[in-house]
C-alpha cells in the first residue's frame, strides 16, 4: 500500500461518503458530502422541535460539530468499524445507515432496532459496523481496541475508529486503551471530537497539555490536531491516519477542534456556564457555512442549490417521523425478550404476572 | 381534528414550569414546528412549537403561571396530521431559522438575538420566577424595572437593584447634550444598556452632579496590622472564618465616625435638614459578575472583628450569587470601596449618595520606612496602605475629613486601640 505524505487540506480527497469504494474527488462526491452536512443539521433542529413538544424525549444536539464527525468518518470504508463516544449518529447516516432506523430509534416504538433498551439519541446499526453506543464516558475506547486486536488476529482487513469528546481524555479508558492500543499495534484510529466543553467543565480545567494531541506521544503513537471545522481538512487527515492504520503502522490518535453550538443536551442550558461571546465567535466559525463557501468558490453548488438541498432534506426527514411516530409501540413480549438467548423461567413467571394485573387494572395510562 | 397540547417534561424529570410569553394568540394560525410559547423550568428557558399546523383556538395559561406537566396549555384546531406539509411550503422554516444561505453571513452590525421580536411584545412582563417572587415581597411593580436577562427577561438582581437604587433620574449623561450615536459596524458586539448597569449608571450620575467631590488621602503604616491579622486569622480559621483586613479598617471606621459623626449623615432635600445617625450601617462594594452591588452590614459600632468578619463572608458571598435579601442591599450610611485585592495604589471613590463619605481602601505594599527612635532615625521594611476618603463638601467640610482620615490611620497603624 502506497502512503502519501501529509497531504495539503486542498488536496483531492478519496473514498466515498456513501457505501462504495471509488475514488471520487470530484464534484459529486462533494455534494453528496455538503448533502450530509445539510441533512444533520435539519435533522438536529427537527429532534430539538420534537422534544419540545414531548414528542421524542431526549436529543443531543450536533450543530457546529458536523464537519468533524462527518469529514472523518467519510475516511472510512464500509468493512471499517466506527465506535461512537456520543454524537456519532450522523457519521452511521453518512455510511449507510437509513434515516427511518435513525428516527425509529429517536421514538422508541416498533421501528427502533434497539428495541427500546437505550436512550433516545443512542443509536446502532448493525449494517454500517456501528456498535450501539454508551454515555458512560470512555467506555467505548477499550472496546473499540479490543475489537482491533481481534481484526488483526483474525487477519481481517478492518481498521477501528473510535471516537470521543475532549472529556474522555481523562477516563480510565483513554489510558488503557490508547496504551494497549500502541502496545499491540492494533489497526484503530482514535478521534477525539474537541468542543471545548465536557458538558460544563472547560478542557484548560481538566487537562494541562496545549492540545489533546500531545498526549498520543507518551503512549507511542502520533498525534495530530486539525481544524474541526474544516471538513475536507477532517478528512484529509483523517484518511491519512486510517491508511497508516490499515497498512500495520499502529494506531494514531487525531484530534479534531470544533464547537458545540447548541446545548450538551436537550435539558441542558449552556449560558449557563459559558459565556455568549465565544458563542457567538464559533458561529461565526459555522463549519456548514464554510463548506458551502468552499463549494460556492469552486463552482460545485450553484445559487439557490442549498436552500433546495435543505428542503429535500426537510421533507425526507419529516415523511421519516410521520412513518416512524406513526409506528405501532413494541410488541410486549419484547420486555423480557433479547437479554438470553431464550426467555428463562424467572422472567417468564414475572411477565405472567404482569398480564395477570394488565387485566385486572386495565392498560398503563400513557403519561 | 383537535389537539389539546399538554405541557411536556422537556427537561429530564421536571415537574412543572413557568410560562415565560406567548408567541402567539388565540385565533392564530400555526405551522408545524412554529413556535408558539416560552416556558422556563428550573433548567433553562425553551421555545416550545406547534405539534401539528392549525389555529390557536384556546389559550389556558397566563404568562407567569406555573403549569404541572401533563396540564393542557393551548388547544389547536383544524390541525391536519401534515404528512409533509411542512416541507412542501419553506415558510414556516424560514420564519423561525435563517435559511441555509444567510447562516453564511452573520447579521451585520451584530444586531444578534436581541433582534428577534421577543415575547414582551404585547405588553407582558418577562421574569424568571426568582425575580417575580422577589417582586412579590418588596411590593415592586415589574412594570417599571429593565431587565438585564435574555430577551430582556427580568432577573432578581434587576429587582433588588430597582427597589434598592433611588428614584430613576434622568438617563444618564443626557442632561442637556444630544445623545450619542454611534454607527453599526465591524468588530463590534452590542449590549442593552439597561438592567443593573443602568441602575449603577444612573446612581453615579446622580451622586457625581449632584454632591460637592472632595478627596483626602493618607498613607497608613499598618505593619503591625498585617502582624496582628496573620495571628487573628488562624484563631478565626478555627471557626470557619475568613478574617481579611476590611473587618478591622471597618472597625476603625465605626470608630471614627463616632467622633465625626457629621461624616455618618445624609441630607434630607424635602426637610431641608441634616440627618446624622447613631447606628453605622457600612455599606461594601462589591464587584460582582453583573456589575458593583453595595450590601450592608448594620450595626458596625457594636460588633467584634469576628462578627463582622463572618457576616461579610456571608453576605458578599450571597451578594455575588444574586441571594442577598433586599434590605441587605439598602439602608447603609457610611460605605467602603475596597480595590485593595484587584489592583491600584490610588482612586478618588465616588459617594453612595446620598451619603456624606465613602472610605477607599488600597493595596497593601512592602517598602522602606523612616522609623524616629530614640537612637535617631533609621530605615527598616514596613508595610504600607494608602486610604482615600472622599466627601459631600455641601455638608461636611475638607479639614474634618481629613481629622477622620487621621483618626482611621491612628487605630489602624495600633490596632490594639480597634479593642477599646
Amino acid at each position: 500500500m502506497t502512503k502519501a505524505s501529509a497531504p495539503a487540506p486542498n488536496d483531492t480527497a478519496r473514498g466515498e461518503p456513501a457505501a462504495g469504494g471509488r475514488p471520487a474527488p470530484d464534484a459529486p462526491w462533494l455534494r453528496a458530502l455538503f448533502g450530509h452536512l445539510v441533512r444533520t443539521r435539519c435533522i438536529d433542529r427537527r429532534m430539538v422541535q420534537l422534544q419540545r413538544t414531548g414528542r421524542v424525549a431526549f436529543v443531543g444536539p450536533v450543530t457546529g460539530m458536523e464537519a468533524a464527525i462527518l469529514g472523518t468518518a467519510a475516511a472510512l470504508e464500509p468493512r471499517d468499524w466506527l465506535w461512537s463516544g456520543l454524537r456519532e449518529g450522523p457519521a452511521a447516516l453518512l455510511r449507510g445507515m437509513p434515516l427511518d432506523e435513525y428516527v425509529g430509534q429517536m421514538f422508541g416504538r416498533s421501528g427502533d432496532t434497539g428495541r427500546g433498551r437505550q436512550m433516545p439519541n443512542h443509536f446502532q446499526h448493525r449494517g454500517t459496523n456501528f456498535p450501539s453506543w454508551s454515555s458512560v464516558i470512555g467506555t467505548q475506547i477499550p472496546h473499540g481496541v479490543g475489537a482491533a486486536l481481534a481484526a488483526r488476529r483474525r487477519g481481517l482487513d478492518e481498521v477501528h475508529a473510535i471516537y470521543f469528546g475532549d472529556g474522555a481524555t481523562s477516563s480510565n479508558g483513554f489510558h488503557s486503551g490508547l496504551n494497549l492500543a500502541a502496545v499491540w499495534k492494533v489497526p484503530a484510529v482514535f478521534v477525539c471530537i474537541h468542543n471545548g466543553w465536557a458538558i460544563s467543565v472547560p478542557s484548560h480545567e481538566q487537562s494541562a497539555v496545549d492540545s489533546f494531541a500531545d498526549k498520543a506521544p507518551a503512549y507511542g503513537m502520533p498525534g495530530h490536531e486539525v481544524d474541526g471545522n474544516d471538513i475536507l481538512g477532517c478528512h484529509v487527515a483523517m484518511r491519512e491516519l486510517v491508511e497508516r492504520a490499515r497498512g500495520g503502522a499502529g494506531p494514531a490518535l487525531l484530534v479534531a477542534r470544533t464547537y458545540r453550538l447548541e446545548g450538551h443536551s436537550s435539558a441542558d442550558d449552556p449560558s449557563r456556564y459559558r459565556a455568549a461571546a465565544e458563542v457567538e465567535e464559533w458561529a461565526r466559525r459555522d463549519p456548514l457555512a464554510r463548506f458551502q463557501r468552499l463549494l460556492f468558490e469552486r463552482g460545485v453548488l450553484a445559487p439557490g442549490e442549498p436552500e433546495a438541498i435543505e428542503r429535500a432534506a426537510y421533507a425526507e426527514i419529516d415523511a421519516a417521523i410521520r412513518r416512524q411516530e406513526a409506528a405501532p409501540d413494541l410488541p410486549l413480549p419484547s420486555l423480557v425478550e433479547d437479554v438470553f438467548a431464550g426467555v428463562p423461567a424467572h422472567l417468564r413467571r414475572q411477565y405472567a404476572d404482569y398480564l395477570d394485573l394488565l387485566s385486572r387494572r386495565g392498560p398503563p395510562r400513557r403519561a | 381534528m383537535v389537539i389539546e397540547f399538554k405541557l411536556p417534561d422537556i427537561g429530564e424529570g421536571i415537574a412543572e414550569a413557568e410560562i415565560v410569553g406567548w408567541f402567539v394568540g388565540v385565533g392564530d394560525h400555526v405551522e408545524e414546528f412554529q413556535p408558539v410559547v416560552e416556558v422556563m423550568t428550573d433548567k433553562t428557558v425553551v421555545e416550545i412549537p406547534a405539534p401539528a399546523a392549525g389555529t390557536i383556538t384556546e389559550i389556558r395559561a397566563t404568562v407567569g403561571e406555573k403549569v404541572p406537566v401533563g396540564r393542557v396549555i393551548f388547544v389547536l384546531d383544524g390541525a391536519v396530521p401534515a404528512a409533509g406539509a411542512a416541507p412542501a411550503k419553506a415558510a414556516p422554516v424560514a420564519a423561525e431559522h435563517a435559511p441555509l444561505a444567510a447562516a453564511a453571513a452573520p447579521a451585520a452590525g451584530g444586531a444578534g438575538p436581541a433582534s428577534r421580536p421577543g415575547p414582551r411584545d404585547g405588553g407582558r412582563i418577562l421574569a424568571v420566577p426568582s425575580a417575580r417572587r422577589v417582586a412579590r415581597e418588596l411590593g415592586v411593580d415589574l412594570a417599571g424595572v429593565s431587565g438585564s436577562g435574555r430577551n430582556g427577561v427580568i432577573r432578581t438582581a434587576d429587582v433588588q437593584a430597582h427597589a434598592a437604587g433611588p428614584a430613576p433620574a434622568a438617563p444618564p449623561g443626557a442632561a442637556g447634550f444630544k445623545p450619542i450615536a454611534i454607527p453599526p459596524g465591524p468588530g463590534q458586539r452590542r449590549t442593552p444598556f439597561r438592567g443593573l448597569r443602568r441602575r449603577i449608571a444612573e446612581a453615579m450620575v446622580r451622586s457625581r452632579q449632584t454632591a460637592m467631590h472632595f478627596t483626602v488621602v493618607e498613607e497608613v503604616d499598618v505593619t503591625e496590622l498585617v502582624a496582628l491579622r496573620a495571628k487573628a486569622r488562624a484563631m478565626a480559621e478555627r471557626d470557619g472564618v475568613k478574617l481579611t483586613y476590611l473587618p478591622f479598617i471597618m472597625r476603625a471606621v465605626a470608630k471614627a465616625l463616632a467622633r465625626y459623626p457629621e461624616l455618618n449623615s445624609q441630607l434630607d432635600e424635602v426637610a431641608q435638614e441634616i440627618v446624622t445617625f447613631s447606628h453605622v450601617h457600612l455599606g461594601i462594594a462589591t464587584d460582582t459578575a453583573n456589575g458593583l452591588i453595595v450590601p450592608v452590614i448594620r450595626d458596625v459600632q457594636a460588633k467584634g472583628l469576628l462578627q463582622l468578619a463572618a457576616e461579610l463572608q456571608d453576605l458578599v458571598e450571597r451578594t455575588r450569587a444574586g441571594k442577598a435579601e433586599l434590605d441587605e442591599l439598602r439602608g447603609s450610611t457610611f460605605s467602603i470601596t475596597n480595590a485593595g485585592n484587584i489592583g491600584g495604589t490610588l482612586a478618588t471613590p465616588i459617594i453612595n449618595f446620598p451619603e456624606v463619605g465613602i472610605l477607599g481602601v488600597h493595596r497593601i505594599v512592602k517598602r522602606p520606612g523612616v522609623l524616629e527612635g530614640p537612637e535617631g532615625d533609621r530605615i527598616e521594611v514596613r508595610q504600607y496602605m494608602n486610604l482615600s476618603v472622599s466627601v459631600d463638601h455641601r455638608l461636611t467640610d475638607g479639614a474634618n475629613a481629613a481629622r477622620f482620615l487621621v483618626e482611621v490611620k491612628g487605630l489602624l497603624e495600633h490596632p490594639g486601640l480597634l479593642a477599646l
